[in-house]
């Protein structure tokens, strides 16, 4: 029983070092810009690069309106699809699964070849255009994991019942939709709308091949030239994504305090 | 005129017809019971008159206006679930309110209205507690006092006691029913518990199959059931073959025993096989009860439930069952024993299938 243990700990000690020494050691690297001492330079130079600034908000403009677009694509498709066409089920979560197996690379290929200059719907013939795409690629890129995410949070309510209810109290589909099914979906919209933050802050793919200034190309820009910056980049791309991890966990705990039971 | 009627209508999923030629008149006030077991359709019916499925064919007036082209919300009618549904992002309060708001009532009347509700379902201190802070039973009330609040013309009451635990069962049906009475809404309940249906109802509709097998009061469903469908789902019955001797005189024989019925027989032809219903109530082995028939036969078993004795006698292959009301001196009746049981002639009822 005890070697068991003592067995189970070495595995658990393994695994966390695999993953905690890496992390420490760049923290640390990034730690050392000036000679002979630990500094926070590195974090000074990057957050004083101007061209930082800009990718980041940009990025973070990205995420926001893939979030915003992202949820008003997928609730009402999950909601639907729950309501009236069961039977299509299978097809819209095989179609939500198809990002995972399709690379980035062929999607935006794909995209390029659609949307081009010189197609019906020329796109990338301008900055605004090209930035729509960004959002609908990236929309594309979180699919899974918020068709899921809101899948799940629908399954704890009774949608059907619900909407019922809603009908026949007078109210019409706009007001049953934001009155009675999303704020009882949040939490799911919300766990979604994180795993989205964190992909889309650190996507490179489509961002470098749709030539926008993004955070992602940054990365790789930072780390192709630069020595302790890109570790101080890297440390802020985790906290980014630990934030958000937190912050799902969060809006799970707070979704079993108050459980959305129909 | 009838304020809800429903004239021959219809409904299919794809090749099963789950509701066949439905008619019914319901009138201002009334509370009619749906009872019957689960697929027979009475949910079905339930939900065209809320406007949630389209009937196949027929139609549906409410107060004399056409309900056909009128969508759930269009429709003015207040609908509890079996499963509460309850909206979980909403305070009691708010539940109440929320079909006041869509209807954009003022603040100071939903206040009123909501009060007034909660009042009526005797929960007016939890106005601010959320749907997963109260009681099943709780829950229900709150959906009734959601449903009322908007004054609908029609109340549906889709199985509203279903999931709770007996006793609440009881007491919330009573106070269903006080309500009902209370605001004289015209209500259709649907359930499958037959006790229910008949505590509660003005009448009864006893869906079998996707028809109305019989429409009545509580008291003709339960003591002159029209098929032998009606007679097996309601209460405990015993259904008896008998043979036809004299359809001129009623004059049947079960087993080998002649008995002269009350009703008439001129319908069937001498020698021809009837089914006849016998409730266990109405028999009696004592020869002090009030009786103008009799049979006899051997007693098959005797179980004590408490404050009555069921026995099961052998009449010429029927098997009879009857209740004895158990008190100290009573001796049950043993396995094997010949004994006769009394009753009137004009409890045994023909009973069509």
């Amino acid at each position: 029983m005890k070697a068991q243990r003592l067995g189970a700990w070495i595995a658990v000690i393994l695994g966390a070092s695999y993953f905690v020494i890496p992390l420490i050691g760049t923290i640390e690297f990034s730690l050392r810009m000036r000679r002979g001492e630990y500094s926070l330079d590195a974090y000074e130079s990057v957050f004083s690069d101007i061209q930082f600034r800009e990718t980041f908000g940009y990025s973070m403009l990205m995420a926001l309106l893939t979030i915003v677009f992202g949820m008003l694509l997928v609730v009402p498709t999950a909601y639907w699809v729950r309501l009236r066409l069961p039977q299509m089920r299978p097809v819209v979560e095989f179609i939500t699964l198809l990002p995972l197996v399709i690379p980035a690379i062929v999607i935006v290929f794909g995209y390029l070849r659609m949307y081009n200059s010189s197609s019906y719907l020329p796109l990338t013939g301008s900055t605004t255009g090209t930035n729509i795409l960004l959002v609908f690629s990236y929309i594309t890129l979180s699919l899974p994991y918020m068709y899921r995410a809101v899948d799940t949070a629908m399954r704890a309510i009774d949608v059907r019942t619900l909407t019922e209810a809603a009908e026949s109290l007078g109210a019409r589909w706009t007001t049953i939709m934001f009155k009675c099914i999303f704020p009882n979906v949040m939490s799911g919209v919300l766990s979604g709308a994180f795993i989205t933050l964190a992909i889309v802050m650190g996507e490179f793919t489509f961002a470098a091949l749709l030539n926008r200034p993004a955070f992602g190309p940054y990365l790789q820009l930072v780390g192709a030239n630069k020595a302790y910056e890109p570790s101080a980049l890297a440390v802020i791309a985790f906290s980014i994504t630990w934030l958000s991890m937190g912050l799902l966990n969060l809006v799970s705990r707070f979704g079993k305090a108050a459980p959305a039971k129909a | 005129m009838s304020f809800l009627t429903l004239n021959n209508i219809q409904k299919s999923f794809g090749p099963v017809q789950v509701v066949k030629n439905f008619n019914m008149t319901i009138e201002k006030g009334e509370f009619i019971s749906f009872l019957g077991p689960s697929g027979c359709g009475k949910t079905t019916v339930l939900r065209m008159i809320a406007g949630f499925e389209t009937p196949t064919g027929g139609t549906l007036t409410i107060n004399g206006k056409d309900q056909s082209s009128l969508k759930p919300n269009q429709r003015n009618i207040g609908m509890v679930f079996q499963a509460y549904a309850l909206f979980p992002n909403m305070t009691v309060h708010d539940n109440v309110a929320f079909g006041l708001k869509v209807a954009g009532a003022p603040k100071p009347e939903i206040d009123a209205r909501v009060k007034e509700m909660l009042g009526l379902i005797k929960l007016d201190h939890l106005a601010d507690r959320f749907p997963y802070q109260l009681s099943g039973g709780q829950q229900q009330r709150v959906a009734l006092a959601r449903a009322l609040a908007v004054k609908p013309q029609v109340l549906l009451l889709d199985e509203p006691l279903s999931a709770l635990d007996a006793k609440i069962r009881v007491s919330l049906r009573e106070e269903i029913r006080q309500i009902q009475q209370q605001l004289g809404i015209t209500t259709v309940f649907v359930t499958h518990d037959q006790e229910e249906a008949l505590s509660i109802s003005d009448r009864i509709v006893v869906m079998n199959a996707g028809k109305a097998d019989q429409i009545g009061s509580p008291f003709e469903i339960y003591n002159t059931p029209a098929t032998r469908f009606v007679a097996s789902f309601v209460g405990t019955l015993n259904l008896i073959e008998a043979k036809v001797v004299d359809p001129d005189t009623n004059r049947i024989q079960i087993g080998d025993q002649g008995i002269t019925l009350k009703q008439s027989v001129a319908a069937h032809k001498a020698g021809e096989t009837i089914s006849l219903a016998l409730r266990p109530e109405a028999g009696s082995l004592s020869d002090s009860v009030k009786s103008d028939t009799a049979l006899t036969g051997q007693v098959v078993s005797a179980h004590f439930l408490g404050s009555v004795i069921r026995t099961r006698m052998n009449v010429g292959g029927n098997v009879i069952s009857f209740d004895m009301f158990n008190s100290p001196g009573t001796t049950p009746p043993q396995a094997g024993e010949t004994v006769t049981l009394r009753f009137m002639a004009a409890d045994l009822l023909i009973i069509r299938d």
